[in-house]
């Protein structure tokens, strides 16, 4: 693609947006996914957006995509910012498994399915964390046992985004128990019409419940449900989980963010806080930061432009998302004070809606450390691969897995 | 606008940095400390003349190279990274910048083709926090004129100034009966004294400039205009040469928890350690995106280039203090030793935090240009 083309392709996006997609306003809140009702409005809006070409950008034509390059997919990312599009409920499929099938996944998959996922007609959703199995999420025991040529699934998932709106998922199972935890796993497609699965929603601290806990019993899988090989879904995981991070740690911040520095220098100077040389202070810093996380994503997708992939980076993108979320967090008790302490949610005065807004964000911080990985979890993957130190050691690497004590679970209970 | 160095600035990086290594490796630094000299005067005719690095900020029309702020900083980076001491920051940036701020063509034509050539050595007296630069009431000392025009005379005292006991000639803001404005004092002139300081960073020479009714000249411009440049351009160059330095703790210390094994396995195996150098490498990163803003935006949008510079300082200055003393901790007994070249850079990060400006100044700062 030549710089020319790449510039009619971003003067066809902005031209595109500008006729059909609502800009952003200040009340959007970025994470939104929609409700059921919302679920069909966005799916016409998808299909709308896929029909005019800018679904699935740097995939391939045969598998439904564009065929372009990255520089086309970065000019509309930056054309999008300025728009709220309405979309939210197909960023985990296009962005993990999507990618994972075009890797991993057979021709015949990737005709049959990646098509109507890109074009908003079938959502889909990830299903690898248990109860058991979150960080060391290679210790899974949801169980695929081969009955003729198909499998049965049994077991448990958690903190699955979008599962109650979702027609397929991705799941990982264990497909042999007696190798080692990282060699007897496989993915498969799974069905979430089909019977025996059960999505029940999962509340979270700050009181909503924006992800689902998942059951599966006897839950007979497609004959061609297996991604890649079987007992090497390991690699499949990792392929998404990589996908994942980089998703994370580079999103775009919606324009409102109640810890963001504007927005907590527009409330402290309501409050009367900004004389305090101290509060300044706070404030410039939070300032710094937010500056910095922006910049290193800019870096990353300036890196992409010049054909450089961010790999194990993305994982510093995502750690230092989560730690600017945290000293903001920190920042906005310390300049607010006990206003936060309580506050009338329903007040008409503006600063008593945004301080409700600021306390639930703060609510909601832990969870960034968490979810897609913790900050731990970043740590241990940007030693070890952006700065080549030593695996951990892995007591339970080589040990097959039926010998294994994994999650909670008590000694001898297996 | 990509923050991915260009082709020319690849190639001008891997030229200082082979420069560093083959002509002011650390080793040679040391016996540059253990003489008592500042720099090495080959290195800094080599790294002026041949490099051509003092030259890169000064336009063609002044006998510089006019290459710009985004290739100087990937100079700094490098010759941060190997601590080398030179007068680059004092002269061919500082003073540099301050010339090219004010208004005085004939000071221009007459200093800067020299500091461009590294042949003549200038340094900006300035000291404190970024508030008061120069300003009377200024941490560090303050300078006042009495006189007008060739009669005009300097009074007062500044520490620590940047190359002060070297520089051939000085520029010095003092409060006169109106204004403050900036004055060409003659490194020679009488009335002038300067004594080295002792400086906790061996790297990074000063001294105390006492003036007794020292005859200057006063050069046209806005002093405050031209001291509000140089600090940014110092918040630039100071965060440019720390992010090279911090990338040197990083790596210096990674390949150790690699090589060192306790307990039956490599350190960097453990959490306490790998976690430690995940943090300094996020920071670096952070810095890293942070500078190559501030240098770019330097050159092509001089409107947002004060909240950059401020943002890359801040973003730099205290994680490199950090960094410096991790490494120190995660070589453990060895790196606390004289021999380990460790201390050199914790030194030198405790010196590039609180000079022309600690972290509180430098936030002070940031929080004025944001108008909060």
């Amino acid at each position: 693609m030549s710089r020319q083309e790449t510039e009619e392709f971003r003067a066809r996006a902005r031209e595109w947006l500008a006729a059909n997609a609502p800009r952003r306003s200040d009340g959007d809140d970025a994470e939104d996914t929609g409700d059921r009702a919302g679920v069909a409005a966005q799916k016409a809006f998808q299909a709308r957006l896929y029909d005019a070409g800018f679904v699935g950008i740097t995939w391939p034509k045969e598998y439904g995509g564009q065929g372009l390059t990255g520089a086309e997919q970065t000019a509309f990312g930056e054309e999008a910012r300025h728009y709220a599009l309405p979309v939210g409920v197909f960023f985990i499929g296009i962005g993990m498994p999507g990618p994972t099938i075009l890797e991993c996944g057979s021709e015949e998959q990737k005709k049959r399915y990646l098509p109507p996922m890109l074009r908003g007609e079938e959502i889909w959703c990830q299903l690898f964390s248990e109860p058991g199995a979150g960080s060391d999420v290679a210790s899974l025991q949801a169980t695929a046992v081969r009955d003729g040529d198909t499998w049965i699934l049994n077991g448990q998932k958690v903190w699955t985004s979008g599962a109650q709106f979702s027609d397929y998922g991705a799941v990982l199972a264990r497909t042999d128990p007696t190798q080692p935890k990282h060699h007897g796993i496989s993915m498969f497609i799974v069905d979430m019409h089909a019977p025996g699965v059960t999505v029940r929603p999962l509340r979270v601290a700050t009181g909503s419940a924006p992800f689902n806990e998942v059951y599966f019993d006897n839950v007979r899988l497609a004959p061609d449900a297996l991604i890649g090989e079987e007992n090497k879904g390991w690699d499949a995981a990792v392929v998404m989980l990589r996908n994942e991070r980089v998703n994370i740690g580079t999103m775009v911040a919606s324009q409102h963010n109640p810890l963001g520095f504007d927005s907590l220098r527009d409330l402290a100077g309501q409050l009367g806080r900004l004389e305090d040389d101290g509060n300044r202070r706070r404030l410039a810093e939070l300032y710094a930061r937010q500056r910095g996380v922006a910049l290193f994503a800019r870096l990353l997708r300036d890196e992409v432009m010049t054909g450089q992939m961010p790999g194990a980076r993305g994982s510093v993108a995502k750690l230092a998302a989560a730690e600017l979320g945290a000293f903001a967090a920190a920042t906005a008790a310390d300049v607010l004070g006990d206003e936060l302490a309580g506050f009338q949610a329903g007040g008409s005065e503006h600063h008593e809606a945004e301080l409700s807004a600021v306390a639930t964000a703060i609510v909601a911080v832990p969870g960034m450390a968490i979810a897609g990985g913790t900050n731990e979890i970043q740590r241990n993957i940007i030693g070890e691969r952006v700065l080549g130190l030593s695996k951990d050691p892995g007591v339970d690497r080589n040990t097959p897995f039926n010998q294994l004590r994994v999650g909670t679970q008590k000694r001898g209970t297996s | 606008m990509s923050l991915v160095l260009t082709a020319e600035e690849q190639s001008l990086r891997d030229s200082v940095r082979r420069f560093v290594a083959e002509r002011s490796p650390l080793s040679a630094i040391r016996e540059l400390i253990a003489a008592g000299e500042p720099y090495d005067p080959g290195v800094w005719k080599q790294l002026a003349g041949q490099l051509g690095l003092a030259s890169l900020i000064i336009p063609e029309e002044y006998g510089g190279a006019g290459a710009g702020h985004s290739a100087m900083s990937v100079a700094l980076t490098e010759l941060g990274a190997g601590l080398v001491p030179s007068p680059l920051l004092a002269s061919a940036v500082l003073a540099a910048g301050a010339l090219l701020h004010l208004d005085d063509e004939a000071a221009r034509d007459e200093l800067l083709p020299g500091i461009a050539g590294g042949e003549l050595i200038a340094t900006l007296a300035i000291t404190g926090g970024p508030r008061g630069l120069g300003e009377p009431g200024a941490s560090g000392g303050h300078v006042t004129a009495t006189g007008t025009g060739d009669a005009v005379t300097l009074t007062g005292g500044l520490a620590p100034v940047l190359i002060g006991a070297q520089a051939d000639v000085l520029l010095v803001p003092a409060a006169g009966a109106e204004t403050v404005a900036i004055y060409l004092v003659d490194g020679a002139a009488d009335g002038l004294s300067r004594d080295p300081l002792t400086t906790v960073d061996h790297t990074r020479a000063a001294a105390r400039i006492r003036l007794d009714q020292v005859p200057a000249r006063k050069l046209a411009g806005d002093a405050g205009r031209a001291l509000a440049a140089a600090a940014d351009l110092a918040n630039l160059a100071l965060a440019a040469e720390q992010n090279g330095a911090m990338a040197a703790c990083l790596a210096m210390t990674s390949e150790y928890a690699k090589l060192r094994v306790a307990f039956g396995q490599p350190i960097g195996a453990f959490q306490g350690v790998k976690h430690r150098l995940a943090d300094m490498e996020t920071a670096w990163e952070l810095s890293h995106a942070a500078v190559r803003e501030a240098a770019t935006v330097a050159d092509q949008h001089p409107d947002r280039f004060s909240a950059a510079a401020s943002v890359a300082r801040v973003l730099t200055s205290v994680p490199y203090f950090t960094a410096a003393a991790d490494t120190i901790q995660l070589h453990g007994g060895i790196g606390y030793t004289w021999e380990h070249d460790a201390h050199l850079f914790y030194k030198n990060a405790l010196s590039g935090k609180v000079l022309l400006g600690g972290p509180g100044d430098q936030l002070d700062r940031l929080a004025t240009t944001l108008g909060i």
